[in-house]
C-alpha cells in the first residue's frame, strides 16, 4: 500500500514540536533535570493519508501523538490544523478540533469503561458535543456499530461479555461518532490475537476509504506499517531521523537506525536470511543526550564529526529525507 | 531440497498429553490430547493464540499446574525415557531447573525485586550443583553472566533488577535458566517485551548458545516471525490440540491445514506489499463450551457436515508432516 490516496491536501502539520519533562533528582529534588522526550519533530499529514510513527519505547511517539491530541502541552512548536494554529484555539474552537482529532488505543480492556453499555460509551460523545434526542442518538450508535461489523443489538451489552477485537471495533465506533478529519491509533492491533489483527486492520483500511479518514499510526512491528501506512517517519529520541513513503523507505533505507531496525525484525519465511546489522549498547537515556548525532554512539558508520554536528533533515530523494551525515553534510 | 535437518535422538517425547481444569463453568479442556518429539539440539516451536493451550502444555512438562482447578488427566512426559508424570515433588524438583529449565515472558516478574542479580543465579546453581565454598559458586555465577554476554559481569552481580535495562533482565533470566546446563529449554514469548534490536539480539545470543551446550529448545510463541527465524519444527495448536505439525520449511512452503493456512496468509510482510491480507473470521472458540467436532469448523473457509459433528484424525501429509483435517483424509 503506496502510492495511492495521498494527493490531498494537507490535514494536519506539526512543526518543531518539542516535550520536555522536568525531573527531579537527588535529596529533596533540588536539581532538576530536563528529560528531552520529544526534541523537535515535524511532520504532516494529508487528508486520506496514514502516517506511521516508528521506533523503540522511549523514542517519544507516544509522547507526540499525546500531544496532537492536546493531552499534553508542549514545551515549543506548534500544530496547524487545516491551516489553524491548533494551540491558540480557544473555546468553541479548542472543542471542535478535539471533535475532528479521535484517538483508538492499544488496550481494548482498559480503554472501555467495564460499568457502560457498549451503546452508552459510544454514545457518550454523542451526549457532550451535539444535541441529539434520544432516538437520533440510538440510530446514530446503532449505524456506528454497524460501519464496524458489530450488530445494533450490541449496544445494551457489556464490554466483558466482547473478545479482543470485538472491544477494539467498539472502541473504534467510538473514535467515529463525532465524524472525525484524523484518527491516533497507537498500537491499535498489538494486544490482540494474530488471527484477529488482519480483521482490525482491514477494517480501519475500509473506513479510511470511506470516510477519508486521516490516520496517526505508531506502531513498533514494521510489517504492519508496511501494510497500513503510506508514509512512515522513523523516530530515534525525540527525532525523526528519516522520513519517506513507505515502500520507498522500506525497500530504500538511508538511516544507519532505519537499517538496522529493518534488519533486526523477523523474517516472514525461513529462507529469508537478513544481514544482520549488530547495534552495539543500548538507546542512551533522553537526560543526558549523546552530542552532535544522537545516534552516533550505537552508528556502525559514525565519523569523527557525527559528535560534534547534529545533522539537519536533508531530502535525498524525492519526498525521502533523512538527518545523517552520510548523505551530504549539513552547514 | 535438504529440508529435513538432521538431529540426534529424542530426548523429549510427550504422549496424548490432557490438561483439564474444573470450573464453575464445566471442564476446561485446556490441553487434549498433545503429542510431539523434541530431539537433542532441536528447536521447536509451539505456535498458537491466547487459549490456545500452548502455555499449559508447557506448564503440565513442568508440572506446575495449579491444583485445584487443574489436572494432568492423562498422557506421559518422557524425558530420556522416563515418565515425569509419575515422578513424585522431590523428583520433580530435582528435574526443574536441572533437566528442564523456563524461561518467562516478563523479566520484571520473573526476577525478584529485592534480590541481587547475583543472589538469584546463585539460588539457582545451589539448589542444584554442590559446590565446595562460596567462592565457587560466586565463580560460576559470573561464568553463567559472562555465557549470556552481560557485560561487567563481576560487577553486575551486585545490582537489583531495576537497575538493568529490559534486555539485560531478561539475559539473566536466561542466565539462570541455563546455569544448571538443562537438557531441555522452554521458552514461553521471551522477547515480547523487548524492543526489535534488542529482541534480535537476544535471539542470536540464545542460538549462539545453544550452538555451545547443544541445548534443545522449545519456543512457545504467537509469532510466525520467530518460528521462521529461530525453530527447526513447529507445532501449530488450536484450542487444546496440535492441528498441524512438520518441518518449518514444510509449514511454510505447503501448509496443510486451514486454520495454518489462513494464519500465515493474514500475517503482513515486511518484504512486500500486500494489497489486502486474509482476514480469518469469527473469534477463537471458548474452551469450556466447544463445539462438537473439529473447533477450527466454524471459521474456517473449507468446512462441511462431517467437520462440525466428528473431530478429524491426524494423517501425515508428506514425510515427518502431519495434519489434523477432514479435508486431508
Amino acid at each position: 500500500m503506496t502510492t495511492n490516496a495521498t494527493n490531498g491536501q494537507v490535514l494536519l502539520e506539526a512543526r518543531d514540536l518539542k516535550k520536555y519533562f522536568p525531573v527531579g533528582r537527588g535529596l529533596f529534588r533540588r536539581t532538576t533535570l530536563l528529560l528531552k522526550a520529544v526534541d523537535g519533530v515535524s511532520f504532516s499529514i494529508r487528508q486520506g493519508e496514514t502516517l506511521g510513527l516508528v521506533g523503540e519505547s522511549g523514542c517519544g511517539k507516544t509522547t507526540t501523538a499525546k500531544m496532537v491530541l492536546l493531552l499534553e502541552p508542549p514545551t515549543a512548536g506548534s500544530i496547524l490544523f487545516e491551516g489553524q494554529d491548533v494551540l491558540r484555539l480557544r473555546g468553541p474552537e479548542r472543542k471542535r478540533y478535539r471533535q475532528s482529532v479521535q484517538a483508538v488505543f492499544q488496550d481494548p480492556w482498559a480503554s472501555l469503561n467495564p460499568r457502560m453499555r457498549v451503546g452508552k460509551i459510544i454514545a457518550e460523545p454523542l451526549d457532550i458535543n451535539l444535541k441529539l434526542s434520544p432516538r437520533e442518538t440510538k440510530e446514530r450508535v446503532a449505524k456506528l456499530l454497524q460501519d464496524v461489523g458489530l450488530n445494533p443489538h450490541h449496544a445494551n451489552l457489556y464490554p466483558h461479555e466482547f473478545s479482543g477485537g470485538q472491544r477494539q471495533r467498539i472502541a473504534i465506533a467510538r473514535a467515529l461518532a463525532l465524524n472525525p478529519r484524523l484518527i491516533v491509533l497507537d498500537e491499535p492491533v498489538s494486544a490482540l490475537d494474530v488471527s484477529i489483527r488482519a480483521q482490525i486492520m482491514n477494517l480501519l483500511k475500509d473506513l479510511q476509504g470511506q470516510y477519508n479518514l486521516s490516520y496517526l499510526l505508531i506502531a513498533h512491528h514494521l510489517a504492519t506499517v508496511r501494510y497500513m501506512c503510506h508514509r512512515v517517519a522513523v523516530m530515534y529520541l525525540g527525532r525523526i531521523v528519516e522520513e519517506g513513503e513507505t515502500r520507498e523507505l522500506f525497500t530504500n533505507p538511508l538511516h544507519p537506525y532505519t537499517k538496522a531496525l529493518l534488519s533486526a525484525a523477523l523474517p516472514s519465511h525461513p529462507d529469508i536470511q537478513r544481514e544482520e546489522i549488530i547495534l552495539t549498547g543500548e538507546v542512551p537515556s533522553p537526560l543526558n543526550l549523546p552530542t552532535g548525532c544522537r545516534f552516533h554512539p550505537r552508528c556502525p558508520w559514525a565519523m569523527p564529526h557525527c559528535s560534534q554536528v547534529e545533522p539537519t533533515m536533508r531530502e535525498v530523494r524525492p519526498g525521502h529525507r533523512v538527518a545523517c551525515h552520510l548523505y551530504g553534510s549539513s552547514a | 531440497m535438504g529440508e529435513r535437518t538432521n538431529h540426534g535422538d529424542v530426548l523429549l517425547r510427550v504422549r496424548d498429553l490432557r490438561t483439564y481444569f474444573y470450573t464453575r463453568w464445566g471442564v476446561v479442556k485446556a490441553v487434549d490430547g498433545v503429542s510431539f518429539d523434541l530431539h537433542r539440539g532441536e528447536t521447536l516451536g509451539i505456535v498458537g493464540e491466547s487459549g490456545s493451550g500452548k502455555s499449559v502444555t508447557v506448564l503440565s512438562i513442568m508440572r506446575l499446574i495449579p491444583s485445584p482447578p487443574g489436572r494432568i488427566v492423562g498422557g506421559e512426559v518422557l524425558l530420556d525415557g522416563e515418565n515425569l508424570l509419575a515422578l513424585d515433588e522431590g523428583e520433580m524438583q530435582k528435574v526443574r531447573g536441572k533437566r528442564i529449565a523456563l524461561i518467562l515472558q516478563d523479566p520484571m516478574t520473573s526476577l525478584n525485586p529485592v534480590f541481587t542479580i547475583g543472589d538469584q543465579v546463585m539460588e539457582a546453581i545451589r539448589i542444584h550443583q554442590k559446590l565446595p565454598s562460596r567462592k565457587a559458586l560466586v565463580e560460576r555465577a559470573v561464568e553463567v553472566l559472562k555465557q549470556v554476554r552481560i557485560p561487567a559481569a563481576e560487577t553486575r552481580l551486585r545490582d537489583y533488577p531495576h537497575q538493568l535495562s529490559g534486555g539485560m533482565r531478561q539475559r539473566v533470566v536466561g542466565a539462570i535458566g541455563i546455569s544448571c546446563q538443562p537438557q531441555v529449554l522452554i521458552a514461553d514469548e521471551p522477547t515480547t517485551s523487548l524492543d526489535a534490536t534488542i529482541q534480535a539480539q537476544y535471539l542470536r545470543l540464545l542460538k549462539t548458545i545453544q550452538q555451545e551446550t547443544g541445548l534443545s529448545i522449545i519456543f512457545i510463541t504467537h509469532d510466525f516471525g520467530i518460528v521462521a527465524k529461530m525453530c527447526d519444527t513447529v507445532a501449530v495448536m488450536y484450542a487444546g490440540r496440535i492441528v498441524e505439525k512438520g518441518d518449518v520449511r514444510q509449514i511454510f512452503n505447503r501448509p496443510a491445514h486451514p486454520y495454518t493456512q489462513a494464519l500465515l496468509a493474514s500475517v503482513p510482510k515486511l518484504e512486500e506489499d500486500v494489497e489486502r491480507l486474509y482476514s480469518i473470521p469469527g473469534q477463537p472458540p471458548v474452551l469450556h463450551d466447544l463445539p462438537p467436532g473439529c473447533p477450527f469448523a466454524p471459521r474456517c473457509a473449507y468446512a462441511y457436515d462431517r467437520c462440525k459433528v466428528e473431530y478429524p484424525p491426524t494423517v501425515e501429509v508428506e514425510q515427518g508432516h502431519t495434519a489434523a483435517c477432514w479435508k486431508l483424509v
